[in-house]
């Protein structure tokens, strides 16, 4: 089937750019992991969905489709999570710059 | 008279060019030392601090009330003569008797922290959807209950040198009240209440904290609590 030639061609799409964007060495191991297991999973549904149809069977979710909606809900909800949790932490971190820029132009009353 | 020059006021300002003037002369007759913390307001609050004789600390972009009052204890406690440190809003909301009243409590009692609270006596003066939002925020506050305080977000405060250095406050926005409170038990401040007078002029009220904002000082203090200190 056509679609299938596109969903895998946007996945192997994904996986380079992931892998060239985010070269730094600080970036986790664990999410380009996780991520490339997901692309990897991703291209096996879409060239075997009877498989994925059979998985969600068996845990009892009737269909293959429904099986990666709620996968998705639950990968978004997290997703989303983190990147509030990230944007905090980075917001502390701008707080703490503008801090030492504000001191550091601090303005004593001017004696008179 | 007596002498307050090992006291230090931090005053956050974020567009309040239309009283902060006023207000720091008021507090200046009393205390010589007042640090103000220009959280990047788009108005004239600068200029109207630099011609009280208060110390004038700007940040480059507006960051939130809880990081302004840190940048201004950062200031103030490098000072070292600085004993006592105070927050007082700039709106002019709160009265320099209550500040010294508190300041005599922290000089002679065994007390870290002293908090202003609105809820001794008469509460008649306080607008009602108030009165029962800030009641709501202590019910919901498992901390505030179990240091006996009835008004966690009360922005008169008065500390010593102790609590100034182990203050850090990290929720920029309007979460650091409960962080404050937090901070109490974590440490194991000693802490007491003083009833307080809150002057809600119209200005006063008109900028002061709105409920909608309570949703999100819940929602930050929660996520803090679960990604730890």
């Amino acid at each position: 089937m056509l679609i299938q030639y596109v969903l895998v061609a946007s996945c192997i799409s994904l996986l380079i750019l992931f892998l060239r964007k985010r070269g730094s060495v600080r970036t986790a191991a664990g999410t380009k992991l996780a991520f490339v297991l997901f692309v990897m999973f991703g291209i096996y549904a879409v060239l075997r969905p009877e498989d994925v149809q059979a998985v969600a069977v068996w845990l009892g979710v009737g269909r293959g489709s429904d099986l990666l909606l709620y996968a998705l809900v639950v990968v978004f909800t997290f997703a989303t999570l983190n990147a509030y949790l990230r944007f905090k932490d980075i917001e502390l971190r701008y707080a703490r710059l503008t801090r030492a820029i504000a001191l550091r132009n601090a303005e004593p009353p001017s004696a008179d | 008279m007596t002498d307050w020059s090992e006291v230090w006021l931090i005053v956050p300002v974020y567009d309040e060019g239309r009283v902060v003037g006023d207000v720091v002369r008021d507090v200046l007759r009393t205390f010589p030392n007042v640090v103000c913390v220009d959280d990047g307001s788009r108005d004239d609050s600068a200029a109207e601090i630099r011609r009280t004789g208060a110390h004038l600390v700007r940040h480059p972009v507006n960051l939130g009330q809880g990081a302004a009052i840190q940048t201004g204890l950062e200031y103030a406690r490098a000072r070292p003569d600085a004993q006592f440190f105070v927050t007082f809003d700039a709106d002019g909301q709160h009265q320099v008797d209550d500040v010294v009243a508190m300041l005599d409590r922290l000089r002679t009692e065994d007390v870290d922290i002293v908090v202003g609270t609105r809820f001794h006596g008469d509460t008649s003066h306080i607008p009602w959807v108030k009165r029962a939002a800030l009641k709501a925020v202590v019910r919901l506050s498992p901390c505030s209950r179990r240091l006996g305080l009835t008004d966690a977000h009360n922005g008169l405060r008065a500390f010593n040198r102790k609590v100034a250095l182990q203050l850090n406050i990290t929720l920029n926005g309007m979460g650091h009240a409960s962080e404050i409170v937090r901070l109490m038990e974590y440490w194991n401040w000693r802490v007491a209440e003083e009833p307080v007078m809150i002057r809600y002029t119209d200005y006063a009220v008109a900028k002061g904290q709105s409920l909608v904002n309570g949703v999100n000082i819940v929602f930050e203090t929660m996520l803090r609590n679960r990604a730890g200190l």
